[in-house]
């Protein structure tokens, strides 16, 4: 238990520590690298939650497809020296960066005060109930008519990111 | 043994949540470049599914898992269309920063 405890403290600082990095680095190269370095230690957190195949899905879709999205898009631009890479204002900041904090203050002490609500005490996490046999009976019995528009959905996006990136500019190219 | 830093509880996996969002949050924030946006995005995304899959776990019921499937191709559907506008916020201006985006018409 003592492990599993120390392995939690250890991949979720190294996946904030990636997080900061990629907002933090000014060549846009690096934070795709660091992007593509936290979802594999998240898919390393999914795994340690007992979900494989969701674990998996994250290496397979993130890793693999979403970063290198990014990175292909990022070779197809003309990339130099980013001149002014974060946006103005020290006032303007320093707002943004207190809210933020802010935000993450009070959901951190919501979390916190509602520690007996929340699951209180049900250790009965069962092994059994997150089989990927599980998940697939479940997608497709209840969740199917979601399936399916996901499958519409993914259609529209393919025409319509084509036909975005094809814009030339005037009226409607 | 099983002292305060042995055990992981759900509250654990909250914070950390939080936490991500909030650094996905300062990303979409404070940067002016569309894909470091964009990634911003991505991993706000990532914190909510990390909070799905913690409860589904602490709670034995597999509809955060399902969830995580739906929540994981909307953003990758997202991070095409974004994609597709930043290459045409590109070929315009030859840069992509987020200021360009009000001449982006017709």
């Amino acid at each position: 238990m003592l492990t599993s405890g120390l392995l939690f403290y250890i991949l979720a600082a190294a996946i904030v520590l990636f997080a900061i990095a990629v907002v933090m680095s000014s060549n846009p190269i690096y934070s795709a690298l660091y992007l593509a370095l936290t979802m594999v230690t998240l898919a390393f957190m999914f795994f340690m939650l007992n979900a494989p195949f969701i674990a998996g899905v994250q290496l397979i879709v993130y890793a693999g497809a979403v970063v290198v999205l990014f990175t292909m898009v990022m070779m197809l631009f003309d990339l130099k020296k980013e001149q002014e890479a974060f946006a103005r204002g020290k006032f303007t900041g320093f707002i943004k960066i207190a809210s933020a904090g802010w935000l993450c203050g009070l959901i951190a002490g919501a979390v916190y005060m509602s520690s007996e609500m929340i699951v209180s005490g049900s250790k009965a996490v069962s092994e059994n109930t997150a089989t990927t046999k599980n998940l697939a009976i479940e997608l497709f019995t209840n969740y199917i008519l979601a399936f399916e528009a996901l499958g519409i959905l993914l259609l529209l996006i393919a025409v319509g990111a084509v036909s975005i990136s094809r814009i030339k500019g005037g009226t409607h190219a | 043994m099983l002292n305060s830093f042995g055990h992981v509880s759900l509250e654990h996996y909250l914070v950390l949540s939080a936490i991500l969002f909030t650094i996905g949050m300062l990303g979409v924030l404070l940067r002016k470049n569309v894909l470091v946006m964009l990634m911003g995005i991505e991993l706000m995304l990532n914190a909510v599914n990390l909070s799905f899959v913690a409860f589904s776990h602490f709670t034995g019921n597999i509809n955060g898992q399902i969830m995580v499937f739906f929540v994981m191709t909307v953003a990758a559907a997202e991070a095409g269309v974004g994609l597709a506008l930043a290459v045409t916020i590109f070929k315009k201006f030859k840069e992509v920063n987020i200021k360009f985006f009000e001449n982006l018409k017709g």
